[in-house]
């Protein structure tokens, strides 16, 4: 069961990863780098670094994606 | 031509460090000498040699003590580097940034205002547990710098920078740097090394006490810094 799930992360992982690559919206493209760090954040976790895991929550899916959003609004949403 | 001479040089340095990277032991065997005594002897003898349960914790602050202290050195330096390139004054940052005088949302901010305590408490638990239970300096300050952007964005940038008072702001930003600095000299007059721990079973206390100095110092500087990169970059330049 475990390893099916750490499967499944793996896939989502490796989707939203490329996802994140081909969206041309730099807003739509920070939030699904944020999703990235959730999952990223699971895997972490599963494989038994609950510290990690934390800063994966906090740095990666918050501060990072706050401090994006804020470029996005100071620059252009859209990448040419 | 040009294009042969860089295939030329990037074939010229794959091919010793492929070389290198073959000869590397198996990634996860049990002979490697990281499993064979490394691991075994943190994990038996971390929380009596370096005095936190929390076995990463040990790593963090003992073992590797003076890898964490250049990482805290790095992450000033990157303040730093924000600060001086985008050029921005403690008055610009109180400022309400552009578009910002539309009427916040209720909702928002009453979820906000309600989280929020629960938020702080938390990243207390997670500073001071941190040589008990995953956690620690570096989580705890993250999720504080979190809390105060969080203040910034929905109830103005002025509630947010109230909680960093401009005369201690910088102190507060170097709050780990120094914390480091303290821990390490007082090692090095009563121990011999810098960021050397007592060792003696009769100064437990000391050394939990610089466990925590340490933690508490990465915390308030990860908060201050990580908010200050924000209010920087939001600052109407």
């Amino acid at each position: 069961m475990s390893e099916i799930f750490d499967l499944l992360l793996l896939v989502l992982l490796i989707t939203t990863a490329l996802c994140v690559i081909r969206t041309k919206d730099l807003l739509a493209a920070a939030v699904i780098f944020s999703t990235y760090s959730l999952i990223m954040c699971l895997v972490w976790q599963m494989r038994g670094a609950p510290d990690v895991a934390l800063t994966e929550a906090a740095v990666g899916a918050g501060v990072t994606t706050v401090l994006f959003l804020v470029t996005i609004s100071r620059t252009v949403r859209r990448e040419k | 031509m040009k294009r042969i001479a860089v295939i030329a040089v990037l074939v010229a340095a794959f091919v010793p460090l492929a070389a290198a990277v073959a000869q590397l032991p198996t990634f996860g065997e049990a002979s490697n000498p990281t499993n064979t005594y490394l691991v075994p002897r943190y994990l038996q003898k971390g929380p009596e040699e370096a005095g936190a349960a929390n076995v990463v914790t040990d790593v963090i602050l003992n073992y590797r003590g003076y890898d964490t202290n250049g990482e805290v050195v790095v992450i000033f330096t990157a303040l730093i580097a924000a600060l001086a390139t985008l050029l921005v004054r403690p008055k610009q940052m109180a400022a309400t940034p552009p578009g910002d005088d539309a009427p916040r949302s209720p909702i928002v901010s009453f979820v906000v205002k309600a989280i929020a305590p629960f938020i702080a408490v938390f990243t207390v638990y997670l500073v001071l547990h941190g040589h008990l239970s995953p956690g620690g300096g570096f989580q705890g300050g993250t999720i504080f710098g979190a809390l105060i952007i969080l203040l910034s964005l929905t109830l103005g940038h002025k509630y947010g920078l109230s909680l960093l008072p401009e005369r201690s702001r910088p102190w507060l930003q170097a709050a780990a740097v120094l914390a480091f600095i303290a821990v390490g000299l007082l090692g090095w007059a009563l121990c011999g090394a810098y960021l050397a721990y007592p060792s003696y079973s009769q100064l437990e206390w000391v050394r939990e006490g610089w466990l925590i100095a340490l933690e508490i110092g990465i915390g308030v500087g990860g908060a201050a810094i990580f908010a200050t990169v924000f209010w920087t970059m939001e600052a109407e330049p």
